[in-house]
């Protein structure tokens, strides 16, 4: 695609430093933030950054890779019609956009088209399998099992049911985060209507084993309904080989768009559920509402990439993710993981630190963007229910930080982020009379504090 | 389409310009990204013997081309005003 001639003048100035210079500024019509504006430092919540941090919590969200927004934007510029619309052209190429990134999706999971269904992200697609499930079979089916660990939807659409009157079971964790499968198995009753674990847990990064699941749900006649949205494009998954009857997937977490994700729903054996979203049907009557052109290409855009780009992201991020931990461990001591070493996706590393006091040292890493434990419940100073339930202790829990390493991570953003964590800790120990007296070899435990 | 092998020259030619490209983004690390995602498909795809796959890899990386440049003038217009920590020298 030929580059108008007005453009080349801003390729030609060349270099990184000069793009924020003023031609390209001019171009945009953004609104310009009203305090930052001649000073190249970000103040924001009155706290002063050099310039934008280094970007490490992927768990939360990730970048929209370029080669999606490319395939993105016709639909936003003049390919804009409703795929609904079948009278006109545009509706046509809007409906063949969408079936293509349908294709897209399900190839990357080994499913067929006709089981994916556009949602509008993997939160939607979690209450649309646990409550949809649930009351579809409402007469027959009164039981589901879930473990303690699983995404806030999941949880609260379990909640949900337990008011209508269904019972749920939740099960526990070992302290690596794995879920006891024997234990699962023998929570199975003949009314269990719907087993839900979720593939890579989004906090401490477990991966749980989805195939002996999968095997037992088959064999007992249950459905198997997974949460992989920090899955996708990160494992393989195959939903025939690891026996998965119903899952969620989410765009945002694998470089494409937010506000998009798809549900797989299987065909043989048929699932059914209620639908949660009433109107006109669309999307086989499972979830009506205009299914969102561009935001859809942009999820079968970013399921293409994955499947392409799976070997290489994963060996790097297991290379970046080892040198983040030697580089910690290195220079400071009593530092844990959370959850398994063995069994867990190498884009997310959970560690707390001893002897600090968490928020502070979130304060003081404010050039890193990463999250700490209690991000999910974050209105609340609670830690972490998912740490809680590996049985870490509160004032570890506190001090977790999940570094999150993605496609777009270097090696030098790992490097500045250990850099940085291992001052803060350092000054932090420092000042702290709990570390000074755990190195004087008093159990901090044992002391009796006095009541004044 | 006939499924010739690209020759050495246009091999480099193509990998010069992706560097080139590279080098224009805004964005430090789509920047980083695409530099070292297509020097290691380059040194990768190397070994590939058969001309219809060396001529399929050669196609495959003259689109990336494409979708770089585009993208790299949209990402310049949208630069935010602060640069990534990373792009500042060590204070």
């Amino acid at each position: 695609m030929a580059l108008s001639r007005r453009l080349l003048p801003l390729l030609r100035r060349g270099g990184c430093l000069s793009a924020s210079a003023s031609p390209a500024r001019a171009l945009s019509m953004a609104a310009v933030p009203a305090d930052a504006d001649q000073e190249e430092a970000v103040t924001v919540k009155g706290v002063r950054i050099s310039g934008r941090p280094l970007y490490m919590d992927m768990q939360a969200t990730t970048p929209v890779d370029p080669r999606v927004l490319d395939a993105m934007l016709p639909f936003y510029l003049s390919r804009y019609g409703n795929p609904h619309s079948r009278t006109h052209l545009y509706g046509w190429e809007s409906d063949a956009a969408v079936e293509e990134a349908r294709a897209r999706v399900a190839s990357l999971v080994g499913a067929d088209p006709r089981e994916i269904f556009f949602t509008s992200g993997a939160t939607e697609c979690n209450n649309i399998a646990v409550k949809g499930v649930m009351r579809f079979y409402r007469d027959r089916r009164r039981h589901v099992i879930t473990t303690q660990t699983e995404h806030k939807c999941v949880l609260d659409s379990c909640r949900y049911l337990q008011q209508e009157g269904f019972e749920v079971t939740y099960l526990p964790v070992r302290p690596d985060g794995l879920v006891d499968v024997a234990q699962l198995a023998d929570a199975i009753r003949p009314d269990t209507g719907l087993v839900s674990v979720m593939a890579v847990n989004n906090e401490i990064g477990v991966v749980q084993p989805l195939e002996e699941i999968g095997r037992i749900c088959r064999e007992k006649g249950v459905p198997f309904h997974t949460d992989a949205a920090q899955a996708l494009g990160k494992i393989p998954i195959d939903v025939n080989q690891m026996g998965i009857g119903l899952m969620s997937l989410s765009a945002h977490k694998i470089y494409g768009p937010k506000g998009v994700g798809a549900l797989y729903l299987r065909r043989r054996p048929r699932i059914r559920v209620e639908p949660q979203m009433s109107g006109g049907g669309q999307e086989r009557g499972i979830r009506s509402g205009t299914v969102p052109t561009p935001l859809v290409v942009g999820f079968g855009a970013a399921c293409e990439i994955a499947a392409k780009e799976m070997d290489y992201d994963h060996r790097r991020a297991t290379t970046l993710q080892k040198r983040l931990l030697d580089g910690i461990r290195g220079q400071v001591d009593d530092v844990v993981i959370n959850g398994s070493m063995e069994h867990r996706y190498p884009g997310n590393l959970n560690l707390s630190f001893a002897y600090v006091e968490g928020e502070s040292l979130l304060m003081g890493l404010k050039e890193v963007a990463v999250s700490s434990g209690s991000a999910c419940t974050s209105a609340s100073l609670e830690p972490s229910y998912v740490l809680r339930a590996l049985g870490v202790e509160e004032d570890m829990a506190h001090t977790s930080i999940r570094f999150g390493i993605g496609r777009f991570t270097t090696e030098e953003e790992v490097d500045r982020a250990t850099e940085l964590t291992v001052h803060q800790v350092k000054k932090l120990r420092d000042m702290s009379p709990l570390y000074e007296m755990a190195k004087a070899g008093i159990d901090i435990k044992s002391i009796q504090w006095a009541q004044h | 389409m006939a499924a010739v092998a690209p020759t050495r020259a246009e091999v480099l030619s193509l990998f010069r310009s992706l560097l080139r490209t590279a080098r224009q983004f805004s964005d430090y690390n789509i920047r980083e990204y695409t530099r070292r995602r297509a020097a290691d498909a380059f040194r990768e795809n190397r070994a590939l013997s058969d001309a219809p796959a060396a001529a399929a890899a050669f196609v495959d990386g003259k689109k990336q081309l494409e979708v770089a440049k585009r993208q790299a003038v949209v990402y310049s217009l949208y630069a935010p005003k602060a640069k990534n920590i990373m792009e500042m020298k060590l204070q």
